[in-house]
């Protein structure tokens, strides 16, 4: 199912947070390539260092040594206009706590990573609707967030982050703020779109129930990489 | 981002808090308001000023007189009348000749029944008197006839009747009754300037009694002007020819030759713009003359009201100042209430171009509709003021327009337009400083879990 590309290519990242006087390692030397339609979870529980992890790889945080390659492009080193730029055309989010605009439809807002871009309202809000259809929700085009349940305002977090057809999808705890059944149905999704597009997903979580979902599961613990784990044509991890 | 989606979440954020927003605004309107009322009576003071120094007299004429008396001094005679006449910018020059130590003695009616001495008698070109802003309220101007003289417009009151005894023998101008309206309208006298012939006699002062003697005839009655002299109220203007012939004769008379050479006493020059009056002036001044003109007057009072106006400006946009601070601080308000906001927008790929242009729009919107409610509202105050002022002629006001009819408070076009631009400016200018905090706010923002 994986590409033989490494999409995202981590090299020798390393992290140092400043606390006062003393210093302290989220990330130590971490390598990792990350290969063109794979599923990738990154796990581990708190203070393991993944949000860390995860704050490098899209290029949220610069690290304090190494760098991180995006099809082979050194985001480590991007302005904030270029990074800004690059994820309009290759990255899309889905966050905990969904993120949408209050002040925006559900259209609106799966409409505005290509608002961004510059595309006309017209195209944009065509494609947004049409996203917002394959999630489930041609009834709730024009609410607006605060009229939406939880797992409803992340479908709509779904269709966003794969409005603009990223190459890759990072995913913070997509279902930390749901309940069981609708953490299935979402996560269902998800792959469900990671599959149809060809995308890269990077899942992070601290939930084992979770994990299961991945192609490979990618374990932290104390700033360093304790295990990575493919799963095989049975299912099985290893 | 296309503009017109700027514009849309512009518009969105600030019809989310409503009521912060229409305060702010509020704030920005009572600033406009104030720079625009204060400016706009400050334009209104200097309309009345100009009004009232129109009503002094024609502002481009000067007033021209020999330096001194010593002999050395430029002397005011047809040449350097000529001369001036040819500077540029000049229109009209003629010489104004006033004999002070000639006794001049008019008669009017059938028998010298009417008698005046001591009447102030100016000999001008009287081709020229139109042009140097004589006004007429009878008669008109026919000047080629060489005995035509025009009087003052009172001047049928300085005869007296030597028909009648002492003390009942004048017609006393302020005798009249009050009409209806409040005027003072005054009794009619003696005789019709206008109807009447007029005789004048230059005594030569010898004892055979021999004098000057030339019948004038009445071509109009000259409007009262105070810029101008004592000829339109109580007096004449003559041509200037005929004068100096009656003086040389008179002065044949009495056995000696008058002193030409002395020159005239003075010069009137008309100048064709406004804005030659101070280079003329300046021209006529190198001839070795003194000059006056409205000019004078004119600059140290337009300075004062400039400076009023300024004044009076600079208190007004204080209090928009004060609403560029409200301003200022709402956006921080409102930026610290969407950090997170700014994070996921960032993260989702907004340029941190587009984020100051949001927030940079938002304030300038403030500051627009601010500046169009404020205008707006400036006109209805304006209107007020101006209706007050008319109503109640205080003491206030009374300053402020000095009297005149003029508005006390005037909005001309440039200035509504001034006010708006300048709101949207205070508003973009409010903005800039927390739209940079906005652009300093990390995409991380949007993936802290602290909420």
């Amino acid at each position: 199912m994986a590409g033989k590309n490494p999409i995202i290519h981590v090299q020798n990242v390393r992290k140092v947070y400043r606390m006062g006087d003393e210093e302290v390692v989220a990330l130590n030397r971490i390598n990792l390539k990350i290969y063109e339609g794979e599923v990738c979870c990154i796990f581990g529980t708190s203070g393991s260092g993944k949000s860390t992890l995860l704050n490098q790889l899209a290029g949220m945080e610069k690290p304090t040594g190494g760098r991180v390659l995006i099809q082979g492009r050194n985001i480590s080193a991007m302005s904030e206009e270029e990074l800004a730029a690059f994820r309009q055309q290759h990255i899309g989010f889905i966050f905990q706590s969904y993120n949408l605009l209050p002040s925006m439809t559900a259209v609106e807002n799966v409409a505005m990573p290509l608002m961004f871009r510059g595309v006309e309202k017209e195209k944009r809000e065509k494609q947004a609707r049409m996203l917002l259809k394959r999630v489930g929700l041609s009834h709730r085009l024009d609410h607006y967030p605060g009229q939406m349940s939880g797992g409803q305002q992340q479908r709509a977090g779904i269709a966003r982050a794969f409005v603009t057809r990223p190459q890759v999808v990072f995913a913070d705890e997509p279902t930390g703020n749901l309940d069981s059944r609708t953490t299935e149905e979402i996560m269902k999704m998800i792959m469900e779109f990671a599959g149809r597009y060809k995308e890269t997903i990077i899942l992070v979580t601290h939930d084992p129930g979770m994990a299961r979902f991945a192609d490979r599961i990618v374990t932290l613990k104390d700033g360093n990489i304790i295990g990575d784990e493919r799963k095989d044509e049975n299912g099985r991890y290893v | 981002m296309r503009m017109r989606d700027l514009i849309t979440v512009c518009l969105q954020n600030l019809r989310r808090h409503k009521a912060r927003t229409l305060l702010t605004v509020l704030g920005v309107v009572v600033g406009c308001c104030s720079v625009v009322i204060m400016i706009s009576i400050g334009i209104g003071m200097k309309k009345a000023q100009e009004e009232a120094l129109a009503q002094m007299g024609d502002l481009t004429i000067i007033q021209v007189y020999p330096a001194g008396k010593g002999v050395r001094s430029a002397r005011l005679n047809k040449k350097t009348v000529n001369q001036m006449k040819r500077l540029k910018g000049v229109a009209a020059a003629t010489p104004k000749l006033t004999e002070e130590g000639v006794p001049i003695v008019l008669y009017g009616g059938r028998d010298k029944r009417y008698r005046t001495a001591y009447t102030s008698v100016v000999g001008i070109d009287l081709s020229t008197a139109e042009t140097m802003g004589y006004k007429l309220t009878e008669g008109e101007w026919k000047t080629e006839k060489k005995d035509r003289v025009y009087v003052g417009q009172h001047f049928a009151y300085t005869f007296e009747d030597t028909k009648r005894p002492e003390g009942k023998n004048t017609v006393d101008m302020y005798g009249g009754g009050w009409s209806e309206d409040g005027t003072l309208t005054p009794p009619p006298p003696f005789f019709d300037v206008m109807k009447t012939p007029i005789t004048l006699e230059m005594d030569s002062g010898k004892e055979d009694g021999k004098k000057a003697v030339q019948a004038l005839e009445v071509g109009g009655r000259l409007k009262e002007d105070y810029g101008k002299g004592e000829e339109t109220f109580m007096g004449m203007i003559i041509s200037l020819d005929t004068f100096e012939a009656l003086l040389d004769q008179q002065s044949r008379l009495a056995g000696k030759t008058r002193d030409g050479r002395k020159g005239y006493q003075g010069a009137l020059v008309k100048v064709s713009e406004i804005g030659y009056v101070a280079q003329v002036e300046k021209e006529i001044q190198k001839m070795g003359f003194r000059t006056s003109s409205m000019e004078s007057i004119r600059k140290p009072m337009e300075q004062e009201a400039r400076q009023k106006q300024l004044m009076l400006g600079g208190l007004g946009t204080i209090s928009l100042f004060v609403a560029a601070l409200g301003i200022t601080n709402t956006m921080i308000m409102s930026i610290s209430e969407r950090t997170r906001e700014i994070g996921v927008m960032k993260s989702l790929g907004c340029f941190v171009k587009d984020v100051r242009k949001i927030f940079l729009l938002e304030a300038g919107c403030i500051g627009l509709m601010g500046g169009i409610a404020g205008t707006a509202f400036s006109f209805l105050i304006s209107a007020l003021m101006n209706i007050a002022a008319s109503r109640s002629p205080s003491s206030l006001s009374g300053e402020l327009t000095m009297g005149g009819t003029a508005r006390l408070s005037v909005i001309p076009w440039w200035l509504a337009v001034f006010a708006v631009l300048f709101s949207v400016a205070i508003g973009v200018g409010a903005g800039f400083y927390p739209a940079n905090r906005a652009v300093k706010i990390p995409a991380l923002e949007a993936i802290k879990h602290d909420s």
